[in-house]
């Protein structure tokens, strides 16, 4: 994976993970990777792995079992919360590149329905 | 735990100043960049690390240890090899740091040399940059350390063994051990640094956390080249 030069790189390496479980790559309860295999698959450093899972274990999206390794919350509406973050988060980088572009907010949804509306599948 | 101390270190050689005033501290565990434009003096600062260059002032701990000879056991540098000669095959070089290292593990090395694709049949002289980076990280990583000086070891490296040698570095530096890497150029280590150190004008000009610089800026490479501005 690539990784952005201006973002602290814990912080896409929790985004990463939480792609995977909004992908069901990861599910409810299921056991994360090793911090050396993450670190080998990403190819970072191990205490910036640690780092991401530290913050995820704060806020509850994972949790650790001592000497067994850190496993995917199993409290569905956490994980719901989590989904609605990302989506949040994809959805205001939508918004600010179309910004960019000269495009109002008022006619994103005008625009966003058209668009829909053109690309339907039959 | 501190892997390094360096309080107050200054370094002549005929005379000329190379190193003045050096204060720089690593924790245990930490994967350090060591950077600076070429001639700096990173290969002079790991050399009197290492107890290699012996006529400096100040005082240099590895894992609290002073004393020249007994803190060369906590290290392993990077060697060029340039004492063998082209008709040594990588077993022979192997023979040599067996002897030389009693922490040399064969069994970690075949593991090494396995993952680098190289034979230990191969003669030195046939071997290409690239390979004989492989076959030095090898060696450094068969040795078991506290502090890992790696003195640029991807220059003249093409891309895809510069990614080979960053693979073996995360899968062979034991946990608890620092590494500092020498380098004139950041982008392909900055993904894998806790720490970046920058020596410029003979001394250490900026020691800064690899995430703190791109929490701040657009790149640490960008961050890198701004004290150059305006030299080229």
């Amino acid at each position: 994976m690539k990784f952005k030069d201006n973002l602290p790189i814990y912080l896409q390496i929790e985004d990463y993970i939480y792609l995977q479980i909004a992908q069901g790559k990861l599910k409810a309860g299921e056991k994360l990777p090793s911090v050396r295999a993450l670190a080998l698959e990403l190819t970072v450093n191990a205490n910036t792995v640690q780092r991401a899972l530290r913050e995820m274990t704060a806020k509850g999206y994972i949790f650790t079992k001592r000497g067994e390794g850190n496993f995917v919350t199993t409290d569905e509406s956490r994980l719901e919360e989590m989904k609605s973050k990302l989506l949040k988060q994809e959805l205001a980088a939508f918004v600010s590149r179309m910004e960019k572009l000269g495009v109002e907010r008022e006619s994103l949804t005008g625009l966003l329905a058209s668009y829909l509306e053109d690309t339907r599948e039959e | 735990m501190k892997a390094l101390e360096i309080k107050d270190l200054s370094y002549h050689k005929n005379s000329k100043t190379i190193l003045e005033r050096v204060n720089l501290t690593l924790e245990a565990g930490k994967i350090v960049a060591l950077v600076g434009a070429n001639g700096a003096g990173k290969t002079s600062l790991m050399r009197v690390i290492a107890g290699l260059a012996k006529q400096y002032k100040g005082s240099v701990e590895v894992c609290g240890e002073a004393d020249e000879d007994r803190r060369k056991q906590y290290i392993a540098m990077t060697d060029s090899l340039s004492a063998f000669r082209d008709s040594r095959k990588i077993k022979d070089v192997a023979d040599f740091y067996r002897l030389v290292y009693p922490d040399f593990d064969d069994k970690q090395f075949a593991d090494i040399l396995e993952f680098m694709n190289l034979n230990a049949d191969e003669r030195l002289g046939s071997l290409s940059k690239g390979m004989k980076e492989k076959l030095i990280i090898a060696l450094v990583f068969s040795r078991k350390a506290k502090l890992y000086l790696l003195d640029e070891p991807f220059s003249g490296v093409d891309a895809m063994s510069r990614k080979k040698i960053i693979k073996s570095m995360l899968l062979w530096k034991p946990e608890e051990a620092t590494l500092v890497i020498s380098d004139h150029v950041l982008d392909e280590i900055a993904p894998v640094i806790d720490e970046v150190v920058l020596i410029k004008k003979h001394s250490v000009l900026e020691q800064r956390s690899a995430e703190e610089i791109r929490a701040e800026h657009e790149s640490i490479e960008e961050w890198y080249e701004g004290f150059y501005e305006g030299e080229e």
